[in-house]
C-alpha cells in the first residue's frame, strides 16, 4: 500500500513537472535525457538484471528503432510516426531473434563478446549502406502527429515518461510472475534451472524480445525528438556501456535502480558537458580563473565526461558492485 | 591484381595482430579475465613509440627496448591495483572494470594528446621491396613481422623452459592445483597481466609507423584481438599466433575482393561463426557452449 502511494505521488509529480517549470527548453531537455536513459536502462535490466544475461550490444536495438523511423519518414513524409515506431519494433525484434539464436548458446565471456560482435555488425552495415545515409546520418525536416506541436519538447517528455512507466510496469509485473521467477532462476544457476524443466532458450529469448522492443521504441522517439541521427549517436558501443553503467550505479536487478542511476548520471554528464562544474569551481574561488589549472578546466572539462564515466565505472565495480540501492538493502 | 599480394601483406599484418592476440590470450589463460582495455594498451604503445621518435629521436623499432619494460611495469601495477580485486567476481564485473580502465586511458590520451591523428614517418616508411610478378612488400611491415617472430620465439622459450614460464602455464591449466603445488598464483597473475600489456604495447609500437596514431585507435584492435583469441581458442598462445595470421589474411582478402569498408564486418561474422560452430577454437581447450 505504501508503495502504491509513493508511485502515485511520483507519477503525479512527473506529469505536473513541465507545467511547473514552464517553457524552459534547457531543463526540459535534460529531463527528457534522464527519462530516456532511465527507460533504456530499465529495459536492459529486464534482460541483464533479472535474467542475468549482460548484453553489451543494446545500442543495436536503439539504433534499429531510430533508423527504421527516420528512413521511413524521409521516404514517406505523410506516414503516421506511430506506424514507424511499430515497424521499428518489428525490425528490432528480428535483430533480437537472430542475436538470441546465436548468443544464448554461449555463456560467460563468450556471451558478452558475441553481443558486442552482433552490435558492431549492425553498426558497420548501417555505416556502409547507402539507404541509411552512411557516415552522414539522416536529417529529418518536419514531423507531425495529430496536430501536436512536435517542435516543442513537452510531447517528447510525456512520450519518454510513458515508455518509462510501461517498462517499470512490465518489470514490476515480471518480478512476481512465473516468467520473472524463471528468469531469476536462470540468473542464479542456469544448470539448476534447466534441470527443473525451465526452457532456458525460450525464457532468455522472451526477455530479450521485451527488452529489445522497448529499447527500439525509445530509439524511435529519440530520432523524432532530435531529428538527426548517425551511427555514433545511436549505434555506438559507448551507448551500450552507458546503459549498463546507469543500471550498475543504481543497482542491477532492482526495480528502481536504473531510474536512480539515470537521475545521477545524466545530470552529471550534462554538467560536465556544459562545463557547469568547472565554472562552479572557479566561482567558488577554489580555482583561480587565470591559473593554469583554471584555464585547463575551462577548456577541457567539457570533453571529460567520458573520462568521468570511466572513473565512476571503476570505482563502482570496486566499491559499490551492488549499486546505490544495494547499499540501502545491506543497511536494513 | 595478383592473389599473392593480399596474401602476403595479410600474413605480414597478421603477424602483428597475432602479437596483440597472444597478449590477450595469455591474460585470459592465466587469470580467466577478458581484458577489454587491451586495445587501449595498444594505443599507449603507439604513443610511446611516437614520442620516443619525435622527442628522443629513437627509431620506433629500437624504442621497443624501452617500451617493453615500461609497459610490463605498467601492466604489473595495473593488476596489483585493480584487476586482482575482481579476479573472483562475475565475468560482467571484470568486463566492466576493464572497460572503465580502457575509457580512462583513451580519454586521458584524448585530453593530453588531442584528437588530431598523429603520423610517425620514418625514412623508410613508404619504401618497399619489389618482387618479380609485380608484388611489393612494404619495408616497415616486413620489419614488424620479423620482430614479431623474434618476440614470439623468445616468449615460447620463456614459457616452455624457464621456471616462471612453467609456473605461468601451470596456473593457466589449473589455478587451484598450481596453488597447491606452491606456485604463487597472485604473482603469476600480475606477471601475466604485465606480459599481456607489454605484448599489446609492442604490437601498438610495431604498427605505429604504418597506421594513424589516435587516442581511440584501440577500439578497432580490441575486437580484432578478441576474434583472434576466440579463433585460436581463448587461452591458447599457439592458437592466437595462427589466429592472428588468419585474421590478417581474411582482412587483406576481403579488402581486395570485396571492399575495405566491409572487411571488419567479415571479421566479425567469422568471429560469430567460430563461436557457433567451434567455440573451443582451432587449438582451444575450453568451450563456451552450454
Amino acid at each position: 500500500m505504501k508503495q502504491i502511494t509513493l508511485v502515485t505521488i511520483l507519477a503525479a509529480a512527473a506529469i505536473a513537472l513541465p507545467l511547473v517549470i514552464g517553457e524552459n527548453p534547457y531543463i526540459t531537455g535534460i529531463l527528457i535525457s534522464v527519462l530516456m536513459m532511465a527507460a533504456l536502462s530499465s529495459a536492459w535490466n529486464i534482460l541483464g538484471g533479472y535474467a542475468g544475461q549482460y548484453s553489451f550490444g543494446h545500442a543495436a536495438y536503439f539504433g534499429a528503432g531510430a533508423y527504421t523511423t527516420m528512413i521511413l519518414l524521409t521516404n514517406y513524409s505523410t506516414l503516421n510516426p506511430l506506424i514507424c515506431i511499430a515497424v521499428g519494433i518489428i525490425v528490432a525484434s528480428i535483430i533480437a531473434l537472430i542475436t538470441g539464436s546465436i548468443v544464448f548458446r554461449l555463456r560467460g565471456h563468450y556471451f558478452g563478446l558475441a553481443s558486442i560482435a552482433v552490435a558492431e555488425i549492425v553498426r558497420l552495415s548501417v555505416l556502409n549502406f547507402d539507404f541509411t545515409g552512411g557516415a552522414q546520418g539522416i536529417l529529418l525536416s518536419d514531423v507531425s502527429l495529430w496536430g501536436l506541436d512536435l517542435n516543442s519538447k513537452n510531447p517528447f517528455y510525456y512520450g519518454m515518461l510513458l515508455v518509462l512507466v510501461v517498462t517499470l510496469g512490465i518489470t514490476a509485473y515480471l518480478r512476481t510472475s512465473k516468467t520473472g521467477y524463471y528468469l531469476q532462476a536462470i540468473r542464479e544457476d542456469q544448470d539448476a534451472a534447466s534441470s527443473l524443466g525451465i526452457n532456458l532458450s525460450f525464457y532468455k529469448n522472451k526477455s530479450l524480445l521485451i527488452s529489445a522492443a522497448l529499447t527500439s521504441v525509445l530509439g524511435s522517439l529519440y530520432g523524432l525528438y532530435i531529428r538527426f541521427i548517425d551511427t555514433s549517436a545511436v549505434l555506438d558501443l559507448r551507448l551500450s556501456i552507458e546503459i549498463i553503467l546507469t543500471a550498475i550505479i543504481g543497482g542491477v536487478g532492482t526495480l528502481w535502480g536504473p531510474v536512480v542511476g539515470a537521475f545521477l548520471l545524466v545530470p552529471l554528464a550534462e554538467m560536465l558537458r556544459s562545463n557547469l562544474l568547472g565554472d562552479a569551481l572557479i566561482k567558488a574561488g577554489l580555482v583561480s580563473e587565470t591559473s593554469a589549472l583554471g584555464i585547463f578546466l575551462k577548456e577541457n572539462l567539457a570533453h571529460a565526461h567520458v573520462l568521468v564515466y570511466g572513473i565512476i565505472t571503476v570505482l563502482c565495480i570496486l566499491y559499490l558492485p551492488k549499486g546505490i540501492l544495494g547499499l540501502f538493502r545491506r543497511a536494513k | 591484381m595478383s592473389f599473392l599480394q593480399p596474401l602476403l601483406s595479410g600474413i605480414l599484418t597478421g603477424g602483428v595482430y597475432a602479437l596483440a592476440g597472444i597478449g590477450m590470450s595469455l591474460v585470459f589463460g592465466v587469470m580467466n579475465i577478458s581484458n577489454f582495455a587491451h586495445g587501449d594498451l595498444m594505443m599507449l604503445g603507439m604513443y610511446l613509440a611516437y614520442f620516443a621518435f619525435t622527442l628522443l629521436h629513437i627509431d620506433p623499432y629500437l624504442s621497443l627496448v624501452l617500451i617493453i619494460p615500461t609497459a610490463f611495469l605498467f601492466g604489473y601495477v595495473l593488476e596489483k591495483l585493480f584487476i586482482n580485486r575482481v579476479i573472483n567476481h562475475p565475468h560482467q564485473n571484470q568486463i566492466l572494470l576493464t572497460i572503465g580502465l580502457g575509457l580512462i586511458m583513451s580519454n586521458t590520451a584524448l585530453l593530453a594528446f588531442t584528437s588530431d591523428p598523429k603520423i610517425l614517418t620514418t625514412s623508410y616508411s613508404s619504401s618497399a621491396f619489389n618482387l618479380p610478378g609485380g608484388i611489393s612488400i612494404s619495408v616497415p611491415l616486413l620489419l614488424s613481422f620479423l620482430i614479431t617472430c623474434v618476440i614470439i620465439a623468445i616468449l615460447y622459450i620463456f614459457l616452455s623452459k624457464t621456471t616462471t614460464g612453467m609456473a605461468l602455464r601451470a596456473t593457466s591449466q589449473n589455478r587451484e592445483a598450481a596453488q597447491l603445488m606452491g606456485i604463487n598464483v597472485a604473482k603469476m597473475s600480475a606477471i601475466a597481466f604485465g606480459l599481456g600489456t607489454a605484448l599489446a604495447a609492442t604490437a601498438g609500437a610495431l604498427i605505429a609507423p604504418t597506421y594513424y596514431i589516435h587516442p581511440l585507435a584501440g577500439h578497432s584492435f580490441l575486437l580484432k584481438a578478441f576474434t583472434i583469441c576466440v579463433l585460436g581458442g581463448l587461452g591458447s598462445v599457439v592458437g592466437a599466433g595462427v589466429g592472428g595470421i588468419i585474421i590478417g589474411v581474411v582482412e587483406a582478402m576481403s579488402s581486395t575482393y570485396l571492399s575495405s569498408d566491409w572487411k571488419d564486418v567479415v571479421v566479425f561474422v567469422l568471429f560469430l561463426a567460430v563461436l557457433l560452430f567451434r567455440p573451443q577454437g582451432l587449438f582451444g581447450k575450453m568451450g563456451g557452449q552450454s
